[in-house]
């Protein structure tokens, strides 16, 4: 198989925040795109769906190269494009057009249609002639269905469907592989926007064309696009065929966002009814004040600093010695062993404006099942693990739901679906975790508590310096979950492995569990 | 029961003779949504404008009358209309920043409302504002009476303006599209909001729209709109069944839905528009 037209590979772009930063001061940097892959075959076409703010929009710029990402690569044809300078990427972008969403604003008023049509085929060279240029725009403007007769008028004479049309005919002037679409019938009226959306599909078969089409609105993304791309907060939350995603959305965001589309059905229902209510909703740290159990190293240690730039308002740092201590003044450290009952009840005393609860303590003691004198290793497991993580559920449910509602966070592990020799007893453990946290879930769905399960890979610290890579960066792992969190997915798969795991565990069981059980 | 708004044969055209909308009567009554639906151009802004007396200077009401609660609103003194409007008649409009004044704080604002409208002290006013954006689910009050309009994002500011709107708790509210600037989950509240609002105070709204969709959602009646012609009108089951008029039907044709795959989508076919612009002209021929 032919390697994909366009592959986009761990993209971020950051952008300095303009509503931020004195007059003399530079503005903050602001993360606009974090860590976008995808792929695009020639002739098929991709939507990408979201919100305002959801990074969507800048996507499609940084593919065309009117942004410059921060890191990460783009390949057009198996090339990367991010690096060519500005002569190379002149000769690049007869291949790449994009048709942005407001054609009034970007159709020169004084220029005739033929001429604007014209302008990209003379600029990157195509044609050297002006007579000739201008032939191309008369085959472009037929094909985009508004005839060469068109090239004599000028922008104002054209109503609104019309001018959309000639961004498609400027686009398809210099024949490009790719055209990425921004909200291009967004402003139009249904019987417009039909014909529009017909032209494309049209002109995509007829030329073979590429196409990334951007919109906000789903349903008109159902007409165009074969696969289909989610954005929230800069990520991608979901992804995949688009009758799939759309009939049977994973992600409690894509839900969210497709209950919220009211389609022309009659449903007194819809207007009261709230998506996502299996306990899981979105959210966000920022203004929170979160207890994290195990802070003293790994994974917890780094949730502290994570939290901390996320906006939380206040972190409680439990561990075992309750040695926390932290320059941030937001940081109070607390004594806290799960395995007592006391130090619970008090922490649930003194931590009692605690919103979310983050129940990452845990231990391992690389046990097999079977081994009679490890039974005292595999009890403590089940006590840490398994009782530490439920008693502290128990103790801040109620001190959550007070305080307005908020989140418990249950670290499991991918373990917890695969049970893998030398750590047979941690296994079960943590499958005990998994499947309490849905249990809680249920128990909280009307409370106001959301409860989300953590399942990673293996993680790359201290406590796993014996295992094998691959190994993903606790930092990694941690930004996934706060966005998994603000994504409102109940289960969330941070990291490559987990999420290689578990989607291989639903597609060939005994494979991933051969491959697993190398690792040990 | 009669209507709280009964708009008979309305007529309304540019200064130098076409007509924009061709004698259309439609009435709402209290506590009904009643949608005005059409594509642009199709006259429902048009409609809505000369409710609220609001029309451009080039554009004028040449026939017909807009009896509010009986009285005829085109043909009341200027004093009695300003009277009425923003206290019995209220607008939720379409983009929030341009209802709301960007130089002024919300609290100066709703509480203007309230003290010229209702004669309310400045103290009680403030305790009002306080409980109408209770009402429109904004959690902290007093920080948004303190904001000015940029400071709240599209929902919010929408929100405000829905608190405003009910604030002396009017008969009638034209909504003239009040979601197109609002992302899909925000919509969902704001609408949610305006329905639960009106059922809590009766209100009769004439919401504007050309999102079918929406109608489904929120009207209990309709009228389609084409080229300033009533093309169909009635309750919102009638108009989403198979025995609509053709436009309505190709209108549903040609809107298109995440749960469909592409080849259910066929646009307008042009006959459909050649014929009701063909009426259109007939009426213009009729009416010189």
């Amino acid at each position: 198989m032919s390697p994909p037209l366009l592959q986009v590979r761990d993209l971020t772009l950051s952008l300095p925040d303009r509503s931020r930063g004195g007059m003399f001061s530079k503005p903050p940097m602001v993360d606009i795109l974090r860590g976008i892959s995808l792929d695009l075959r020639a002739g098929h076409s991709l939507g990408i769906v979201g919100e305002s703010g959801s990074g969507k929009t800048s996507l499609g710029r940084a593919i065309v190269r009117l942004y410059q990402p921060t890191s990460g690569q783009i390949l057009f044809d198996g090339a990367d494009i991010t690096t060519l300078d500005e002569a190379a990427m002149r000769a690049h972008r007869r291949n790449m057009q994009m048709i942005f969403q407001d054609p009034q604003s970007s159709l020169n008023p004084r220029r005739r249609i033929g001429e604007i049509v014209a302008q990209p085929v003379l600029t990157l060279g195509l044609e050297q002639d002006r007579r000739a240029a201008l032939k191309r725009a008369d085959l472009a403007l037929d094909r985009a269905g508004l005839g060469h007769a068109f090239a004599r008028r000028y922008p104002h004479e054209l109503s609104g469907g019309q001018r959309q049309r000639v961004g498609i005919a400027r686009a398809i002037a210099t024949e490009p592989r790719l055209i990425v679409a921004d909200e291009i019938v967004s402003g139009l009226d249904v019987s417009t926007q039909a014909q529009i959306l017909a032209l494309l599909n049209d002109l995509k078969r007829d030329m073979g064309l590429s196409l990334v089409f951007i919109s906000h609105d789903l349903s008109v993304v159902r007409v165009l696009a074969d696969r289909v791309m989610v954005m929230l907060g800069g990520r991608v939350v979901e992804e995949g065929n688009t009758a799939d995603v759309f009939q049977g959305p994973r992600n409690a965001y894509t839900r969210q966002l497709i209950d919220a589309v009211p389609l022309p059905v009659i449903d007194p229902d819809w207007l009261d009814s709230q998506p996502g209510t299996e306990g899981t909703r979105m959210v966000d740290i920022k203004g929170q004040t979160v207890l994290v159990t195990g802070t003293s190293r790994g994974i917890g240690k780094v949730f502290v600093d994570a939290l901390l730039a996320t906006g939380a308002a206040k972190v409680y740092a439990a561990s075992r010695k309750g040695d926390g201590a932290h320059d941030d003044g937001r940081v109070v450290p607390v004594k806290l062993d799960v395995t007592s009952a006391a130090d619970i009840a008090a922490a649930a005393g003194t931590c009692a404006d605690t919103t979310v609860l983050i129940n990452n303590a845990g231990i391992n003691f690389n046990t097999k099942l079977l081994d009679t004198d490890q039974t005292d290793a595999a009890a403590a497991e089940m006590t840490t693990n398994y009782f530490g993580t439920l008693n502290m559920c128990r103790a801040f449910a109620p001190v959550i739901e007070g305080n307005g509602g908020g989140a418990i966070v249950n670290m499991a592990s991918i373990l917890a679906r695969v049970n893998l020799p030398l750590m047979g007893s941690l296994c079960a453990s943590k499958a005990a975790v998994y499947s309490m946290t849905q249990g809680i879930r249920a128990e909280l769905a009307t409370r106001g508590v959301a409860v989300f399960a953590v399942l990673p890979g293996a993680v790359d610290t201290d406590m796993t310096k014996d295992f094998p890579p691959p190994k993903a960066a606790p930092a990694d792992i941690v930004a996934e979950v706060l966005a998994g969190m603000k994504a409102g997915e109940a289960d969330i798969y941070p990291g490559d492995m987990a999420k290689g795991v578990s989607g291989g565990l639903a597609a060939d069981r005994p494979a991933v569990i051969a491959e697993m059980a190398g690792y040990v | 029961m009669n209507p709280v708004l009964d708009i008979r044969d309305l007529r309304v055209s540019l200064r130098r003779g076409a007509h924009l909308v061709r004698d259309v009567s439609l009435s709402v009554d209290a506590g009904e949504v009643h949608g005005l639906v059409g594509e642009s151009g199709a006259g429902k802004t048009m409609i809505a404008r000369a409710v609220l007396g609001i029309l451009p200077d080039a554009i004028r009401v040449t026939g017909g009358t807009v009896r509010f609660r009986g009285e005829d609103l085109l043909r009341l003194p200027p004093k009695r209309l300003r009277s009425l409007l923003g206290r019995e008649i209220a607008l939720i409009p379409q983009d929030p920043l341009t209802g709301l004044n960007p130089a002024r704080r919300i609290s100066a604002q709703m509480t203007d409302m309230l003290r010229h409208h209702l004669g309310q002290s400045r103290g009680e006013a403030r305790v009002n504002a306080l409980r109408l954006l209770q009402e429109v689910q904004i959690r902290d009050p007093e920080q948004v009476l303190d904001r000015y309009p940029h400071e709240l994002s599209g929902g919010m500011r929408q929100r405000v303006l829905i608190a405003i709107a009910f604030s002396a708790e009017p008969s009638l509210i034209v909504a003239d599209e009040p979601t197109t600037a609002l992302d899909v989950t925000v919509q969902k509240q704001i609408l949610r909001l305006i329905r639960q609002m009106q059922e809590r105070h009766g209100t009769a709204v004439l919401f504007v729209t050309h999102d079918l969709g929406i109608v489904a959602k929120v009207c209990h009646r309709v009228t389609v709109l084409h080229t300033g012609q009533v093309v169909e009108q009635g309750g919102i089951a009638d108009i989403m069944s198979a025995h609509a008029t053709p436009f309505t039907r190709a209108l549903m044709d040609a809107t298109p839905r995440y749960d469909q795959p592409a080849d259910a989508l066929h646009p307008v076919p042009e006959h459909v528009h050649q014929e009701l612009r063909a009426a259109a002209r007939r009426f213009d021929e009729a009416n010189p």
